[in-house]
């Protein structure tokens, strides 16, 4: 089942302040200036079912395997298109907005890239 | 001329298990927005803010604004991005996640510029 599905359309100047940490931060296009600049832009719509530790994310030819999905993350990308992806292996999230992946190089993203998170 | 319009000055505390502050927004013409940057369009307790402050409720999801309009950014923020990103902007932020600096952009998160937990009941009129 495909819970969600987006296309990414820019990638912010100061992302790689958090690639350095192993983070991707996610926003729907339409986020203001300020938090765009550290976000990869993708024209995401509808989160179709919640998401939880077992699915997996597909960036452009890569998966990964979701690992611990913080309290407030599925609010998150319903309301904003607004993901905090940190490829550290826990399978328990730091914190509330954390959606935890493996712990493995982060994919090089760019614009066209199609992400997609199936159960 | 236009009627002079007249601000209070809002304390606000950390709310139980929350971090940071007090803070104290103080609105100034031309210095007024309660920025919500939250889903779900302006935030309740952004909406209090505004109401108790004078200030103009804003959501920065629909409008863009300048920081030097804000007095106070309301973030829903699960602890790794906007917790930094208004601090960085040296804007006053209210988180309602009882969030304690953390993420990449935590150097800029300091109890003067940020504040968490925060409820409707942690808002104080000064004046």
């Amino acid at each position: 089942m495909i819970k969600y599905e987006a296309t990414v359309t820019g990638v912010g100047p100061l992302v790689s302040e958090f690639t350095q940490a192993g983070i991707l931060v996610l926003f729907r296009q339409g986020a203001p200036e300020e938090v765009a600049e550290f976000a990869i832009l993708h024209d995401g719509q509808t989160l179709h079912s919640p998401l939880a530790a077992g699915d997996q994310i597909q960036l452009g030819a890569e998966t990964f395997q979701i690992l611990a999905v913080g309290e407030v993350a599925n609010s998150n990308l319903a309301a904003l298109g607004h993901l905090v992806l940190k490829f550290n292996g826990q399978t328990s999230p730091e914190l509330p907005g954390d959606v935890c992946v493996e712990n493995r190089p982060l994919p090089t993203i760019a614009a066209g890239m199609n992400l997609k998170i199936v159960a | 001329m236009a009627e002079e319009k007249k601000y209070k000055r809002v304390r606000i505390k950390k709310g139980p298990k929350g971090w940071g502050g007090p803070l104290v927004v103080d609105c100034k013409p031309g210095r007024d927005l309660i920025y919500s940057v939250t889903g779900g369009g302006i935030h309740p307790l952004a909406a209090k803010i505004a109401e108790l402050t004078g200030g103009r409720p804003f959501d920065g999801f629909k409008s863009k604004a300048d920081f030097h309009e804000i007095a106070v950014a309301i973030i829903d923020c699960g602890g790794t991005a906007r917790v930094g990103v208004y601090p960085m902007k040296k804007v006053l932020t209210v988180d309602i996640y009882p969030t304690s600096p953390s993420g990449p952009l935590m150097r800029f998160i300091t109890e003067e510029f940020f504040v968490s937990g925060v409820r409707i009941d942690d808002l104080e009129v000064l004046d």
